[in-house]
C-alpha cells in the first residue's frame, strides 16, 4: 500500500481507489490535482481534504448539510459535466456526491470560525473526480454556529 | 455605484485603455468581451472569494482550531442531526 504523509495524522497509507482526481484544482491551489478524504471517529463530523502531494496542502470541511440542514446543490451544466453526471438531474449529497464547506478559523475578518456553503467542494462518489461548484445562493462566510447559540455558549462560559 | 443601461453591441470604457463591450444578450445571462492592459488581472468574483477563502481555509489547519470547531459542531442544538458526508468507507482512508 502506498502512503501519504499529512499534515494532521503523520504518515498513513492509502489505498489508490481513495484518490480523488480534480482535473482544475481549486482557487488558490491549481497545481494539486489529487486529494484524499480522512476521516476519524474523534473528529467525526469533520472531515480532512488532503493534497495527495503537498502535506501542507489540507482543509477542513464539514458536511454542507451539517452546517444548513436544508442546503440544497445546484449545480451548473459546465459543473455536472466536469463531474460526469448526468445533465438533466442534480446530484443526490452524499448518495452521488459528497458535500463538504471548508471551515475557516477566526481571523481579523471574522470574529467566529466560518464555514465556505458558496464554493462548497463535491466529489463524484464512483467516478472519484472534484471541483470546487459556486453556490451563489449561499454565504462564503456562513457561521460555524447560529448566532444565538453563539449567544448561548459566550453566557455559560 | 454607477448604474448605466446598455445594448448588445454597446460598449463602456473605464479610464483611458480599458473598454468592456456587451457581445450578447440570452435571458439571464450575458457574454461580456473585455479588452484591458496586460497589467490589469480580470477575474470572475466568487473565484477570487473562493481564492481567499481556501487560503484562509488552509491556515485553519491547526490542532487547537480543529478542537474549538468540534466543541462548536457538537455543542448543536438537538435537532440539528449531524450527517455523515457519505458512505465513507468507500471514498475515505480511515485514520485510527
Amino acid at each position: 500500500m502506498p502512503r501519504i504523509q499529512t499534515k494532521c495524522f503523520d504518515e498513513l497509507e492509502y489505498s489508490p481507489d481513495a484518490v480523488c482526481e480534480f482535473p482544475y484544482g481549486i482557487p488558490g491551489f491549481e497545481a494539486e490535482h489529487a486529494f484524499v478524504f480522512l476521516e476519524q471517529p474523534a473528529t467525526h463530523p469533520l472531515m480532512f481534504m488532503q493534497s495527495l502531494h503537498r502535506p501542507d496542502v489540507c482543509f477542513i470541511l464539514l458536511p454542507v448539510q451539517a452546517a444548513d440542514r436544508h442546503y440544497e446543490l445546484c449545480l451548473s451544466e459546465e459543473n455536472l459535466f466536469a463531474l460526469r453526471l448526468p445533465a438533466d438531474s442534480q446530484p443526490r449529497i452524499g448518495k452521488d456526491v459528497l458535500c463538504g464547506a471548508m471551515v475557516c478559523a477566526p481571523d481579523d475578518q471574522r470574529p467566529h470560525p466560518t464555514v465556505n456553503l458558496f464554493a462548497p467542494i463535491v466529489v463524484n462518489l464512483k467516478q472519484k473526480i472534484g471541483i470546487q461548484a459556486i453556490q451563489t445562493e449561499y454565504s462564503p462566510r456562513h457561521p460555524l454556529i447560529s448566532q444565538d447559540r453563539q449567544e448561548e455558549l459566550v453566557a455559560c462560559s | 455605484m454607477l448604474v448605466m443601461r446598455r445594448r448588445a453591441g454597446e460598449s463602456l470604457l473605464i479610464g483611458e485603455a480599458i473598454e468592456i463591450e456587451v457581445l450578447e444578450i440570452f435571458g439571464t445571462r450575458v457574454k461580456l468581451g473585455i479588452a484591458a492592459p496586460d497589467s490589469v488581472v480580470i477575474q470572475r468574483k466568487e473565484i477570487k472569494i473562493a481564492r481567499d477563502e481556501n487560503i484562509t481555509a488552509a491556515r485553519s489547519v491547526r490542532q487547537q482550531n480543529i478542537s474549538s470547531f468540534l466543541n462548536q459542531v457538537a455543542s448543536q442544538p438537538a435537532g440539528a442531526p449531524v450527517k455523515n458526508l457519505t458512505d465513507a468507507s468507500i471514498l475515505t482512508t480511515k485514520c485510527t
